[in-house]
């Protein structure tokens, strides 16, 4: 329901995007294409097509037939069918627009459905809502009756609902008063003075005349005479805003105007702030004439524009002033006074006073053609009046007093005697003096020390010759790990000069010796030749920090070398053992075999025998087997080394053991009884 | 009856359940958008069309609406939350800074537009993401030379500016050609967050003061080190725009032109939308967006993962990234993926190959130091999440059989043995039966 004024806010989309902020200027096409780019071609609802076509039908946009066809087999069904009122309505709206071809019949229809509901409505939304829809009938059907026959009727149940304030209630049984309700009530009301049979009671008429006025006592204001509407309270709806709410009352006061014979007295500055609130959103005027139409039989706010508020002395530009309606058309014959120029600081001072502007008929501007001699760069705020030719017309335009326009006046600032000099800190001579010439690329390499001073200066004029004083005088001193040390540059008179003492400075400057480079940057908002640049460099001697001097601030960290991959490791494995060379080895092997070969060498000449071998069978198997024993465990021994494990070794091993033991006892035992037989013998 | 009610809101919650937030789609899908005014929604409806376009589910409430919440029962609401509202000195229902914080940290995102005048809440919030708004409240960054050419703005605060980051993952491989039109207040940045990044920094000779008065003392803020638009990648990805600027985002912004003081060229569009548009995409994870499968080590000549290593093996190493591009999970191409071979400290460090289909691979020889390790892939690159995968492996030393058996420096003690024993041998043999 809320949105049925939507139209009106698309344009607030609409508008918001033209560059020109002060005011304005006529429909481009780049409102259309943003306008087409917020609807876009397919619609959720009958509520957002109507939106869209009527923001479209408001900018020229062309209709799209493919958007049409669709939303006409819409609109059709929701006719045909028993859809609730507000889908009636928003049909209706948009079948206004597109002219599809409903059936006549269909039409008497629902006009018969919708007085029956105005009888028995009893909210004001619903009652809205048919009394429009019947309205609307009766602008796109002219056979069918939609008059009401009960429209005194009508017309005090919905003025009942109204409160002492101003204000309407949403039903009867809700306390709560709402001043975007007065807009549908209003909008209601004069749909049933359009539909009435007879004649309304003239002095119902006079009493909604005096609840407009009583709402005009509720309006809200901002301090630059802009005033609107606004909800005062907010409950369980969605909040509106006062856009919302504003255009609601202005729409329903425009209707409700038209319907009435006879004039509302409405406050003219009220219209005019209510004008400006619009504006100031950045509703282009040429929009809203329809929705404003008839708004003129109250009073034509007339406003006063500047396309431009930065003018520069340099390209000799003129001061332009465009008067219009506020409904965007061409104004009356009138003249464009200024009354007055002066600056921001000083009120009562004026630059110039009292100049009239020209007229230029081809762009219906006005224009004022140079500026006087005595204006300078700099901002002002110019005072401009609008007197209307026709006296007459004073009554039907509202002109809005004298306006105060703020402007910029640029020009080309030039600087000179730029001078860097070191000075020794006792006896303030100079040491190094340099001039410079801040327009080249000339720059200077000082070295000082904490006992010196740095001194620099140079000077500003205005092309009128006048000192000039930038927003802007910064002399920087940048070390080389990017510390920055900032110091604004004073003004003595013309002159503008800095002394850095670098013995009060060495604690700021935390003790970092080195190089610091030198940067100038001089810029106003009027100044058209604002510059930063560099000086140079110097090279500062500091002495050590003391032990308590204060650390350095962190700096932020580069983004860009705080990623990216790090560097590759690579393990480094130990080293192998070193050897010798296989041959060496193999030389020491054959000498460790050497000993055995003695030994072998040594037993033949010795000339060992086997005499004591046994004899008998089972002693020599004994022997035989033990000397297999030994063998085998020998063997194991190289097998161990060739390929066995410790545990198969040793299991091996425990065997053959036991079974030595066994064979071993066995020849011992044989051989020790044989000896001893011996030696008793 | 209850069971019926039980059922119907099961039914009712089955959609939210299916598009919020999971790490398969990491994208946001509801946001919430808090404004000081529903006229913000007209009048940047630019901004918020381009969202909904991309299939983003926006809620709008006013800031100091009661019914606002961003959790119930636990789960919240949104994935990320939209605050157009800088002049908010209190949120509506439970919602408070610590709130919106906690919010952040769960990994969701956040887009916080202040302007001039902005409250305390805000401020705050972005101080929380290490971002130091001027603390004058009328500042605004002012530049005399880097400002907008424009007829009926002479005050320079309307700047045009062109210092982007660079980086293709946060604005798109696409150049923004035209400058960013801003105006409002700048911030710098906490040096000690690591983590916030100038998204659009001001020209060097820019300043940060109140325009309209005299400037006695060097403003607090100077030069590049003003951030105009900053964003923050947190340490669990979600990620946070900071803009001191409302009217960045808006209609008239993206589509009013541009021409920079002193350039000859004039933009017929300024470079506000592509910017947000794109910056908005990264915000809300439709980009840069990693994800890491299937990593996996393997014995070279192997295929299958052994539980152990054991020193000096060669072993294979690969994993596959994936980038989010809002709809699908494609491949990630990059030559800077590591892997660490981790034990306290990494042991081995390299950068990984890529097939240029998501698999990254390489291969080296486990250390000659016993213990257990880790396999260790940890990405961080400018405006990616990060990626900090690690696979526990144990490497022993040799097995005692599996050392050097023959060696040939040795055979001399080898052979002294063996021609010991065969002495020893035909010794007992000789001692036995001698006579």
């Amino acid at each position: 329901m809320a949105r049925y004024l939507g139209g009106l806010l698309a344009l607030l989309f609409a508008a918001s995007i033209c560059g020109a902020v002060t005011i304005p200027g006529p429909v481009s096409d780049a409102h259309r294409s943003a306008a087409s780019e917020l609807f876009g071609d397919s619609f959720s609802s009958l509520e957002d097509a109507y939106e869209a076509l009527r923001v479209f039908e408001i900018l020229g946009v062309g209709n799209k037939p493919d958007v049409s066809a669709t939303t006409c087999k819409q609109v059709v069904e929701n006719l045909g069918s028993s859809s609730p009122v507000k889908d009636l309505f928003y049909a209706l709206k948009v079948n206004g627009i597109l002219k599809c071809k409903v059936n006549a019949d269909v039409f008497k229809d629902i006009a018969v459905r919708l007085k029956a509901t105005v009888n028995d409505a009893s909210t004001l939304v619903d009652m809205y809502y048919s009394i429009g829809s019947l309205v609307l009938i009766k602008d796109q059907a002219s056979d069918v009756d939609v008059l009401l026959a009960d429209a005194d009727g009508t017309f005090h149940s919905i003025k009942a609902l109204s409160q002492s304030d101003g204000r309407w209630r949403y039903s009867s049984d809700n306390p709560e008063s709402s001043t975007f309700a007065a807009g549908l009530a209003l909008e209601a009301l004069a749909g049933v003075i359009s539909l009435a049979s007879s004649e309304i009671d003239l002095s119902r008429v006079n009493t909604v005349k005096n609840d407009i006025l009583k709402l005009f006592d509720s309006i809200e204001k901002y301090d630059d005479g802009t005033f609107y509407f606004d909800e005062k309270f907010v409950g369980g709806r969605e909040h509106q805003g006062s856009l919302y709410t504003t255009s609601s009352v202005v729409r329903g006061l425009t209707t409700f105007a038209s319907a009435i014979s006879g004039k509302i007295n409405l406050p003219g500055d009220k219209i005019l702030g209510l004008a400006k609130f619009f504006l100031g959103i950045g509703i282009p005027v040429t929009l809203c004439t329809s929705d404003f139409f008839l708004w003129c039989r109250i009073s034509i706010p007339l406003v006063l524009s500047l396309p431009e508020t930065v003018y520069s002395l340099s390209k000799k530009d003129q001061l332009k002033v465009r008067v219009n309606t506020v409904l965007g058309s061409a104004a009356p014959p009138l003249t464009v006074k200024l009354v007055r120029a002066f600056r921001p600081d000083a009120k009562d001072s004026a630059v110039f006073e009292n100049k009239e502007l020209q007229y230029d008929k081809s762009n219906g501007i006005h224009v004022l053609e140079v500026f006087p001699g005595n204006v300078d760069v700099g901002t002002y705020v110019f005072v401009f009046e609008i007197v209307l030719h026709d006296s007459a017309g004073e009554k039907v335009f509202a002109t809005g007093g004298q306006i105060h326009v703020p402007i910029y006046v640029t020009g080309i600032i030039e600087v000179s005697n730029a001078e860097i000099a070191g000075l020794d800190s006792d006896l303030g001579s100079v040491e190094t003096q340099k001039k410079l010439d801040l327009a080249g690329n000339v720059v200077v390499e000082l070295s000082a020390n904490h006992l010196q001073k740095l001194h620099f200066s140079f000077q500003l004029t205005t092309p009128h010759g006048h000192a000039f004083k930038p927003h802007q005088a910064f002399f920087k001193l940048k070390h080389e790990t990017n510390h920055e040390h900032i110091f604004v540059i004073g003004n003595t008179g013309k002159k503008f000069e800095i002394v850095l003492d670098f013995l009060g400075l060495v604690e700021k400057f935390y003790y970092l010796s080195g190089r610091y480079d030198i940067e100038l940057t001089v810029g106003d908002a009027v100044m058209e030749n604002s510059f930063l640049r560099p000086l140079g460099h110097v090279d500062l001697e500091l002495p050590e920090a003391p032990e308590k001097a204060s650390r350095l601030p962190p700096l932020p960290v580069d983004p860009y070398s705080r990623y990216g991959p790090k560097a590759e490791i690579a393990h480094i494995f130990r080293a192998p053992e070193k050897r010798p060379p296989q041959n060496l080895s193999l030389t020491f092997l054959s000498l460790t075999l050497l000993p055995f070969i003695g030994f072998l060498v040594g037993l033949l000449r010795l000339g060992v025998n086997f005499k004591n071998f046994p004899s008998s069978a089972a002693p020599a198997t004994y022997a035989i087997l033990f000397h297999l024993g030994i063998a085998a465990v020998l063997f194991l021994y190289v097998l161990f080394w060739l390929k066995l494990d410790l545990f198969t070794t040793l299991k091996t091993v425990g065997l053959l053991g036991a079974f030595l033991m066994f064979v071993g006892h066995r020849i011992l035992s044989h051989l020790a009884s044989t000896s001893s037989k011996l030696k008793s013998a | 009856m209850s069971k019926l009610i039980f059922i119907f809101l099961f039914l009712a919650f089955i959609p939210l359940l299916c598009t919020s937030f999971t790490p398969e789609r990491p994208s946001d899908r509801r946001v919430l958008v808090l404004l000081d005014d529903f006229a913000v929604k007209s009048s940047h409806s630019l901004f918020f069309n381009s969202l909904k376009s991309r299939g983003f589910d926006l809620h709008f409430h006013l800031a100091d609406d009661p019914k606002i919440a961003l959790q119930r029962y636990g789960q919240y609401l949104y994935d990320a939350l939209i605050l157009f509202s800088p002049t908010v000195e209190r949120f509506g229902g439970s919602v408070d800074a610590a709130a919106i914080l906690d919010f952040v940290d769960s990994g969701h995102d956040l887009i916080v537009a202040a302007d001039t005048n902005a409250s305390d809440l805000i401020r705050e919030i972005a101080t929380e993401c290490g971002v130091d708004f001027d603390e004058d409240p009328a500042a605004m960054v002012v530049d005399h030379s880097g400002y907008a050419a424009s007829a009926t703005e002479g005050d320079h605060t309307l700047i045009a500016s062109d210092d982007f980051i660079k980086s293709d993952v946060i604005l798109g491989s696409k150049k923004i050609e035209a400058p960013i039109l801003f105006q409002g207040i700048g911030h710098s940045l906490n040096p000690t967050n690591r983590l916030v990044l100038k998204a659009l920094s001001a020209s060097p000779s820019a300043f940060s003061a109140n325009p309209k008065s005299k400037l006695t003392s060097p403003p607090s803020l100077t030069g590049s080190s003003i951030s105009l638009v900053s964003v923050i990648q947190a340490r669990n990805n979600a990620r946070i725009l900071v803009s001191g600027s409302l009217s960045m985002f808006s209609n008239r912004f993206f589509r009013s032109g541009v021409q920079k003081a002193g350039s000859p060229t004039k933009h017929e569009k300024s470079g506000n939308e592509q910017f947000f548009t794109e910056l908005s995409k990264w915000v809300f994870h439709e980009r840069g967006h990693l994800k890491a499968l299937q990593l996996q080590h393997h014995k070279v000549g192997e295929s299958s993962e052994p539980s152990i290593y054991r020193i000096n093996d060669d072993l294979e190493f690969s994993v596959e990234i994936f980038e989010w591009s809002g709809t699908s999970w494609e491949p990630y191409v990059a030559d800077d993926v590591q892997v660490q071979f981790y034990m306290m400290s990494p042991y081995v460090l390299k950068t990984l190959s890529t097939n240029g289909k998501g698999r990254y691979f390489t291969s080296f020889k486990v250390p000659d130091v016993y213990g257990v390790f880790q396999f260790k892939v940890e990405y961080e690159k400018l405006g990616y999440t990060s990626l900090s995968l690690s696979k526990q492996i144990p490497v022993r030393p040799f097995r005692h059989n599996e050392y050097e058996r023959f060696i040939p420096a040795a055979y001399p003690y080898y052979g002294a043995a063996f021609s010991m024993m065969a002495g020893f041998f035909v010794f007992t043999a000789v001692h036995l039966y001698n006579k």
